[in-house]
């Protein structure tokens, strides 16, 4: 599997690359800190959460001070601007960009790293945009007080739980069947073959086979043939999983879809469902910089304020989701060289992670789990 | 299988542990709070002068009616004072009380309203907090923190603890809040899902400590 191994190498190596930019850049703007006033001194000097923990909070902190010098000194913003970023980046640390729920989705769905960094960027960035639209309908537009926001907040917030839980159900649903159809088929072999080291020749063959195809499919999209006249086999597809009934006739395998299948054309569409449910909730860091920004008559540093901070976010959502597709890219490779309970361990692995979605939903929504507390009191 | 074990294993910690809850502060407060004696010389609660900071001063009274642009009286505030101090109900009032190991309940805020200072720009939100019962004891131990970190409280630099008519001889300690170490974000990272905090433990660090000792 000459490409997974790439997948994941590439993963390893994006991630290393990001957590690197991320420390550089962050130490660029601390070596210069003092630039925007007194740095304090409440930066404990060890463990890299402690220090994100007080990074983020003085970034979030001297926006108030570079939003008001925006005001007559046009160059602030530019400062603004870098702040931002930065403060996303750390910020999506914390709770409720996302994180979790993305990572789980890329697993289950075994989606490649190439569309965990899509997923991760679209969704920061429509969190950031929800944001803006908050704040400019409600608070530019129709003059809301902050409570009228919360109000609105709460109601996007429940949707958004509970689109989670329709995508973690959904993808249960999936998997779940995927799980089943590879235990049965495991259970119909015979004993002695199921414990064996080595692959059966004949397993080994089918399964070889479906990766060339699927890593066709992968990547010629579009250019591909299959002998299907006139329509693209993209949109084919796209129909087949969008209802995902009758996989395995439409493919006539005995244990249904290949993941790598799942992951073709129609698995876009599948992913705008995942990047609403994240994104839709926004940040309520955002919207307390927003309406600050609008009282200092300066809404535009807050909208451009607001859209860096999803870029950073994006960031970080991107290298943690990033890690997770290498781990289980890893696992596939090792799953691979088993017999047929590898392939049971990976199945469950993707059920695992559905569930993960599922719960994190349930959770939110029922406020067990608190995303990150709104600014309403 | 034992790898692929390990694997799937990092993998689950790794979903989970991205969503777990690890807090960060939106809201800046600058407190400074007074114990209040009752004529008896009973302990009958603590009053709260707690000022926002300004990002968060702006999104509170945005879209409110203003008579003249950029300033607030008291009376216009009001409202938002009556939601201040109803929903900080749930949040215990970021306040707790105890005396010989006891916890001491609080009831609903008497006497609040809130100033708006123009030049700063800034809130502060004052109320009175009443013990459910007035208590006389040698000694009476306060903290004022928010648990999930959501608040950071800090005392104001002058005069952020007094005594409101207390008998002679009651001397007051403040404690501050430790700077966050390695232990204290663990801690935050460790808080569990429903967001309910096992002990008091988490005080220790946290907490803004007020100690009133009498005679």
């Amino acid at each position: 599997m000459p490409v997974n191994r790439m997948t994941g190498r590439m993963a390893l190596a994006l991630t290393l690359l990001a957590a690197a930019a991320v420390l550089v850049a962050a130490d660029a703007v601390y070596a210069q800190g003092s630039a925007f006033g007194p740095r304090g001194d409440t930066i404990p000097s060890s463990g890299i959460l402690g220090w994100m923990f007080a990074k983020q909070a003085e970034f979030y902190r001297s926006m108030s001070a570079v939003i008001r010098s925006a005001k007559t000194d046009g160059s602030a913003v530019w400062t603004l601007l870098g702040i931002s970023f930065l403060y996303g980046i750390f910020h999506a640390a914390g709770p409720g960009h996302g994180k979790a729920v993305i990572s789980s989705y890329l697993v289950a769905n075994e989606e490649t790293w190439r569309r965990g960094v899509v997923l991760s960027f679209a969704s920061a960035l429509l969190q950031a945009f929800v944001a803006v639209a908050v704040v400019g309908i409600a608070a530019v537009l129709l003059n809301a007080t902050a409570g009228q926001m919360c109000s609105a907040g709460r109601v996007i917030e429940l949707v958004s739980y509970a689109l989670i839980m329709l995508v973690g159900a959904r993808l249960i649903w999936v998997k779940g069947r995927g799980f089943l159809r590879e235990a049965r088929s495991l259970s119909s072999r015979p004993l002695h073959a199921v414990g064996a080291a080595v692959t059966p020749p004949e397993h080994k063959h089918h399964d070889h086979k479906h990766d060339d195809h699927c890593h066709d499919h992968a990547h010629h999209d579009h250019v591909h043939d299959h002998g299907h006249p006139q329509h693209g086999h993209g949109h084919d597809h796209g129909h087949h999983h969008a209802h995902d009934h009758d996989h395995g006739s439409a493919w006539g395998h005995a244990h249904g879809p290949e993941p790598e299948e799942l992951a073709g054309p129609g698995g876009w569409r599948r992913g705008f469902s995942a990047i609403v449910a994240v994104g839709l909730r926004p940040c309520s860091g955002a919207i307390i910089v927003l309406v600050f920004a609008l009282a200092q008559g300066l809404f535009w540093a807050g909208v451009a304020a607001t859209f860096m901070m999803g870029l950073g976010t994006a960031i970080t959502v991107a290298a943690i989701a990033t890690l997770a597709v290498g781990f289980r890219s890893a696992a596939k490779q090792i799953a691979g060289t088993r017999s047929g309970y590898g392939m049971l361990a990976m199945r469950g692995i993707e059920v695992g992670a559905a569930v993960v979605v599922l719960g994190f939903g349930t959770l939110l929504l029922l406020g067990y789990m608190v995303a990150e507390r709104g600014a309403c009191f | 299988m034992n790898r692929l074990l390990i694997l799937a294993c990092t993998l689950a910690s790794l979903l989970l542990g991205a969503g777990s809850v690890s807090a960060h502060p939106h809201v800046w407060v600058t407190m400074k709070s007074a114990v209040v004696y009752g004529p008896d010389g009973a302990v009958v609660g603590m009053r709260h002068a707690w000022t926002f900071d300004d990002m968060y001063s702006a999104f509170a009274v945005q879209g409110l009616e203003q008579k003249k642009k950029g300033e607030f009286t008291s009376a216009e505030l009001q409202p938002l004072a009556q939601v201040n101090v109803e929903s900080l109900k749930e949040y215990d009032f970021f306040t707790y009380a105890k005396a010989g190991g006891k916890e001491l309940a609080f009831v609903d805020p008497k006497e609040y309203h809130l100033e708006f200072d123009p030049k700063e720009a800034v809130l502060t939100l004052f109320f009175l907090l009443p013990l459910k019962t007035p208590l006389k004891a040698k000694s009476v131990n306060f903290q004022v923190f928010d648990p999930t970190y959501f608040v950071d409280f800090a005392l104001a630099e002058k005069d952020a603890v007094a005594l409101e008519t207390a008998p002679a001889g009651c001397q007051f300690n403040v404690g501050k809040p430790h700077e966050l170490t390695k232990e204290m974000a663990q801690m935050l990272a460790d808080i569990p899902a429903d967001g309910k905090i096992p002990s008091d433990s988490y005080g220790e660090a946290f907490a803004n400590k007020i100690n009133v000792k009498c005679p």
